[in-house]
């Protein structure tokens, strides 16, 4: 009895090649040259140059890789030319897979007598679009992401002991921060009452003097009316008007009005004092 | 095995001497040398008495691949056309010309062959002795009487490129 059993998992790997590595120069950085995708191999490497030489001269033609994860080289494809005429030479190499990060800088040297002109170098290799599903919708490992939103607990912060009593000692350090305002208000107050009689004086005297200079200044401008300072002649200045004596009236009216008034008043004070003497 | 293979026909021989079969046995060898055509060749024409594949003349040399998957095993003989296969009337000779030598290679050693190669008449042989992949290119050129005018009309060639086992 034959059992048979096979598995079959979606993937979407895809082959490409890259652009000629040599057309900018004999050397170059492999970042420039491979895409960096998540889990990329290189599979070959096909390369071609054509070697100018003559046949005597001894040539060894190298095509390379440095190990970037390491020392020496990934890759390389030594050609010797030694003894051979020039010719062009086109060769793919496989390598395995070997993972993009290995690939270091790459480059086409020789040595000996000759050169290499028209290099070509080609890299083809291999990657895995789901190899993160999450990474493409179309994978068919690929799960949409649901946002999980937390279960919010409701707390009333009033309500906790610690910022309740944290509240009551703010509190109370208020009132505390009032009673020293308002003490050191009152004391403020009358500081600045008698800062301010100080200044007063400070300024009545600053004023008078300044006064006193302008008013020099003033003088010494001439501004001021020279009559005001004009000296009067000295002697006596005698009365030259005078009243002949004659006798003064009493005049009634005012004396009916006076007497009057006082009859009133006297007897308003006595309706007070009546008042309270009648009362129990 | 091969000894235990032949007690039991022998043993089988004996009980029943009457009784005989022919077993058959078959098998397929493949080419390890495989001729691809690269590219095909197209003559340009310079001047009214010549045809040529020469890319200074106008024309694209043809070029034959040679694949041999063991070294050693086949040679290369690869012969330029000396006649047209395809062609208006001519009534004067035709001069041929033709080179074959090696374009391309996949291994630096195989460059010797162009060195090593043997040449009679219109053929050039090759010994394959290097496995890999041999690009020749067979270069052609017709010249028509003596300085005379080729006919107009379509002129085909046809390159002979064949893997000889040695």
């Amino acid at each position: 009895m034959l059992l048979a059993y096979s598995s079959c998992s979606y993937s979407e790997i895809t082959f490409e090649q890259s652009t000629n590595a040599a057309s900018a120069g004999y050397n170059w950085v492999m970042t420039n040259i491979l895409p960096e995708y998540a889990g990329l191999t290189v599979n070959g490497v096909v390369y071609r140059y054509t070697t100018v030489k003559a046949t005597e001269d001894d040539m060894l033609v190298s095509v390379q890789n440095e190990n970037a994860l390491g020392d020496g080289y990934i890759f390389r494809s030594v050609d010797d030319w030694s003894g051979l005429p020039g010719n062009s030479i086109n060769r793919v190499i496989p390598v395995g897979s070997i993972p993009l990060e290995a690939w270091g800088d790459g480059s086409i040297s020789w040595t000996g007598t000759g050169d290499v002109t028209d290099a070509t170098v080609i890299y083809s290799y291999q990657y895995d679009l789901c190899v993160d599903p999450q990474v493409d919708p179309s994978c068919a490992e690929y799960v949409a992401p649901v946002v999980a939103l937390p279960a919010i607990e409701i707390v009333d912060p009033l309500q906790d002991e610690f910022i309740r009593l944290e509240l009551e000692k703010k509190a109370a350090l208020d009132d505390e921060d009032e009673e020293e305002r308002q003490r050191l208000k009152k004391k403020d107050g009358k500081k600045k009452e008698r800062l301010e009689v100080l200044l007063g004086s400070i300024n009545t005297s600053l004023l008078a003097a300044q006064a006193l200079a302008q008013a020099q200044l003033l003088l010494a401008m001439n501004n001021y009316i020279g009559a005001y300072y004009t000296t009067m002649p000295g002697g006596v200045y005698k009365e030259t008007l005078t009243y002949g004596d004659t006798q003064l009236p009493d005049n009634n009216t005012a004396k009916r009005v006076s007497f009057a008034q006082q009859l009133l008043h006297e007897k308003m004070v006595s309706s007070q004092f009546n008042n309270l003497v009648s009362k129990p | 095995m091969f000894n235990k293979t032949l007690l039991a026909l022998s043993a089988a021989m004996i009980v029943i001497p009457a009784s005989a079969e022919n077993v058959p046995i078959s098998g397929n060898v493949e080419s390890k040398c495989v001729i691809t055509t690269e590219t095909n060749g197209v003559y340009g024409n310079p001047t009214p008495s010549k045809l040529s594949t020469l890319p200074a003349d106008g024309g694209v040399v043809p070029i034959i691949r040679f694949d041999v998957v063991s070294a050693n095993y086949y040679k290369a003989v690869i012969a330029t056309p000396n006649d047209f296969s395809a062609s208006p009337s001519l009534n004067d000779v035709v001069a041929w010309t033709g080179t074959t030598s090696v374009g391309e290679v996949s291994d630096a050693l195989m460059s010797a062959y162009d060195t090593d190669k043997v040449v009679y008449n219109n053929y050039s042989e090759f010994d394959l002795t290097i496995a890999g992949s041999t690009w020749f290119k067979a270069e052609s050129t017709a010249v028509y009487g003596y300085d005379k005018s080729f006919p107009s009309g379509n002129y085909n060639a046809v390159v002979e490129a064949e893997c000889i086992a040695l």
